[in-house]
């Protein structure tokens, strides 16, 4: 169906062999089964740490995606029951009960409660919400499920390539675009962010003592840079598979003990998993019964035809989109401009303190505002260093004020921020009318240039 | 893959070889800087003082305040007010821990909220005392407390208006105020003996960790200068029509400046380290880290501007005149604190690494 669009015979075979040919179910099982409880968990950890109520109920005011204003914090029950319908969601992924409509469910309870607050925003929880929305596509529940168990006509043990596949080249993206960025001047030859972050940690056991040296920054900037654009590759290789995966726990492991990252690291061991060959996966089934023994190929999963063309756009966005940044000017640490959605972690250590001021356009008296009284700390310290996030809060500012009886309130900001560890200097010119600008996609000319100032 | 592995190994050896100190001249094992020594000349060398002689002080009010009420004469009324200005400015020493024992337990909110919050609420405090009601673990924090005693120890109209107004109601809320913020003053001082050696070894950089705590309370402590004790009284705060000074802090007693002045010298003390004897600080632990040098020197030069302003404040005017009539140099003052606000709030946390929030971070 598919040859005509592809002369070569390269791109046919690798089109047979990665996306047509038919290949063992395991390691997609596998995958929806360390996924689902590794989402469980992550549910599970933010619910108990109180962290609906603090990052949505008690919050007087949200910072939005651009293009997703409409998406509203909920009335606190709501909230909770979201959380608890994606909790449930995450178990039907877990165990492959009502598989599709979890995987729909726990895909937009999630990505719903993410793109509620910008504050919040994560690479992982990025990658969570896309990795959901993958697995609605694929018969995952077809074998080692609630489903199968349900309904034996389900049964197959073999699938399509493409579903395992889509994971494998989503997760390449990912360490690719995240070793790739690390390709710079600060990162490589000042060791920096690390320089600042891993003294900070010299007091962990095992491995503080390591933080003492001087050259250790330079080795892991290096080791990780190197690590993040290559282990895709010893992971596909089978003779390095076995000591790359170690290699994996090990940096996960590690940065999972540094720094403050919650579940990630699990979930990227746990995902990694799928590099694995069929074989492998199957011997872990076959130790609890005999699920993969079945000499015959059974199949009940059929690829619908606009399945690849529908992937083909998905990937070709994931491919580009990172690289929007190219199209502004200006450094992109500095104006973050497409910075986000671009598997940019752990990269710089960025950090401001902006102060604003609201003027009565009225009787002209200008007065400094309060962030803690509309922002939880947290809000307040992500807000001060990202522009998209100044602007809204000054237009927050000014639609307050108005309300309390401020005549056509001017807003203006004095914006100081550090960068990897650089005496701080200010994002823009103080005396900007903020309300007068609007975020979108053009070029933040209002920002002063990192470099020059 | 093999090169992989190769540097792998490498990174391995180097490793063990910098265990074994061998091959220290390649690679140069840092100046680095001891966080627990640090928080060892807190604990001992600020902190505890602090709370002791603050324990002290509240004991010598309560005794000026018992010796008031068997006997209002003016001698005991002036009595009462030396010792409450002393425990005042010895609480300007103690004010930026709020944390450990100090810090909020269910209901209780730090000790800062519990015994210094300002404005007091003077209908809150003239209905208790109507009504002798008093509760001290309600949320009318702007109702006890140093200030709650300063409301009712002063008054702009002299000391015989006070003594008039101090009738019996008024005096048993006035020694339970007092009693109410020595005990817990007391309890802080008692648990900070035991709870020094839990501060000492918390010596991380986390969320929690000692450092953070005492960072997060030295920086809300230096704002509060800025924000609470000049912004709001002269209203310069966003949505205020005038000034409004009877927002001051200890507006009853006319002593903002000599406060200020206290709370400024404490804040350069936290920076240094030294308390009644020169220690390690914010300051020395920058100099070790990457781009501390930088923001050590500016951090001090801002800190010279700020005492110099503070110096240029006239004296013989108080604070609510100068807000009232001529503000000019208070307004300089707020600007120089302004100025160092980046320096203390985002720039030190940054490059020191101390986590601020619980939040997760962008994992790798």
């Amino acid at each position: 169906m598919y040859k005509s669009s592809f002369g070569e015979p390269i791109m046919e075979n690798l089109l047979k062999k990665h996306f047509l040919s038919q290949t063992s179910i395991a390691p997609l099982i596998t995958f929806r089964i360390v996924f689902g409880a590794l989402v469980c968990i992550s549910t599970i950890r933010f619910m108990c740490l109180g962290w609906v109520k603090d990052h949505f109920i008690d919050a007087k005011m949200h910072f939005k995606y651009y293009g997703f204003e409409w998406v509203q914090v909920l009335p606190p029950f709501w909230m909770y029951f979201l959380h608890g319908l994606m909790l449930i969601a995450a178990a039907g992924i877990m165990l492959g009960a009502f598989y599709r409509v979890s995987a729909v469910v726990f895909f937009l309870c999630f990505t719903y409660i993410e793109l509620i607050d910008l504050t919040y925003y994560l690479n992982h929880y990025y990658f969570v919400s896309i990795i959901a929305f993958l697995l609605i596509f694929v018969p995952a529940n077809r074998l080692v499920s609630i489903d199968r168990w349900r309904d034996n006509s389900l049964k197959t043990n073999i699938v399509p390539a493409w579903t395992i596949t889509i994971f494998k080249l989503q997760l390449a993206i990912v360490y690719i675009y995240a070793g790739l960025i690390k390709i710079n001047y600060d990162w490589l030859f000042n060791a920096l962010p690390l320089k600042i972050w891993l003294p900070a940690a010299d007091n962990l056991p095992i491995i503080g003592w390591l933080m003492k040296y001087e050259i250790t920054p330079y080795l892991f900037s290096w080791m990780g840079m190197l690590y993040d654009t290559t282990i895709i590759f010893w992971l596909i290789w089978s003779k390095s598979r076995p000591l790359a995966y170690l290699s994996v726990i090990i940096f996960h492991v590690l940065t999972g003990i540094l720094f403050q990252i919650g579940v990630f690291p699990l979930v990227m061991i746990g995902a990694t998993l799928i590099f694995f060959s069929a074989t492998w996966h199957e011997r872990i089934y076959n130790y609890f019964g005999n699920i993969f023994q079945t000499k015959y190929q059974l199949s009940s999963y059929k690829t619908n035809k606009y399945t690849l063309p529908f992937f083909c756009i998905y990937f070709a966005f994931q491919f580009l989109f990172p690289w929007r940044f190219l199209l502004y000017k200006g450094n992109m640490f500095w104006t973050e401009q497409g910075y986000r959605f671009g598997w940019r972690v752990m990269l710089m250590e960025k950090a401001g303190t902006a102060t604003f001021y609201v003027k009565d356009g009225a009787i002209g008296r200008e007065g400094e505002v309060l962030n803690s009284d509309f922002l939880a700390i947290h809000q307040e310290k992500q807000m001060a260093m990202q522009p998209d996030m100044i602007l809204q809060y000054a237009h927050f500012l000014k639609n307050t004020y108005e309300q309390k009886g401020v005549a056509e309130p001017a807003v203006r900001a004095e914006v100081f921020v550090t960068l990897n560890g650089k005496p701080s200097k200010l994002l823009f010119d103080p005396n900007l009318d903020l309300t007068k600008i609007r975020d979108n996609w053009s070029e933040k000319t209002w920002l002063n240039d990192f470099d020059n100032k | 893959m093999r090169y992989f592995h190769i540097l792998l190994f490498f990174v391995f050896l180097l490793a063990l070889a910098c265990k074994d100190n061998s091959i220290d001249s390649a690679i140069v094992k840092k100046d680095t800087f001891d966080r627990k020594v640090m928080l060892q000349n807190f604990a001992e060398n600020l902190i505890i003082p602090a709370f002791s002689s603050l324990e002290n002080e509240t004991t010598k009010l309560e005794e000026a305040i018992n010796q008031l009420a068997t006997n209002k004469s003016d001698q005991n009324l002036v009595i009462a007010q030396q010792a409450w200005e002393t425990t005042y400015s010895v609480w300007m020493a103690a004010n930026a821990y709020n944390f450990g024992p100090a810090g909020e337990d269910g209901i209780r909110k730090g000790l800062i909220e519990e015994i210094g919050t300002f404005p007091i609420s003077e209908n809150k405090i003239e209905t208790i005392v109507e009504k002798n009601t008093a509760n001290f673990n309600d949320f009318n924090r702007d109702a006890r407390g140093l200030l709650a005693i300063e409301y009712l120890l002063f008054d702009h109209k002299g000391n015989s208006a006070v003594i008039s107004k101090l009738q019996a109601n008024r005096l048993a809320y006035l020694k339970a105020l007092i009693a109410d913020t020595k005990t817990r003053v007391s309890t802080i001082n008692t648990n900070w003996k035991t709870y020094k050696t839990e501060f000492v070894s918390n010596a991380g950089t986390d969320v929690g960790s000692s450092t953070s705590q005492l960072y997060n309370e030295f920086v809300r402590s230096f704002e509060s200068i800025k924000n609470f004790k000049l912004g709001l009284p002269m209203g310069l705060r966003a949505g205020q029509t005038k000034a409004e000074p009877t927002k001051l802090e200890a507006y009853y007693s006319s002593k903002s400046l000599k406060f200020m002045r206290l709370h400024i010298e404490n804040i350069e003390k936290i920076w240094l380290g030294k308390g009644t004897k020169e220690g390690i600080g914010f300051k020395a632990y920058l100099e070790t880290v990457e781009g501390g040098k930088a923001l050590v020197s500016s951090t001090e030069l801002q800190l010279v501007s700020i005492k110099k302003s503070l110096e240029e404040v006239p004296t013989n005017k108080t604070v609510e005149n100068q807000i009232l009539t001529d503000a000019s140099k208070l307004t300089i003052l707020h600007t120089e604190l302004q100025k160092n606000t980046r320096f203390f709030k985002s720039d030190m946390s940054s490059i020191l690494g101390i986590a601020i929030t619980f939040a997760s971070g962008d994992g790798d």
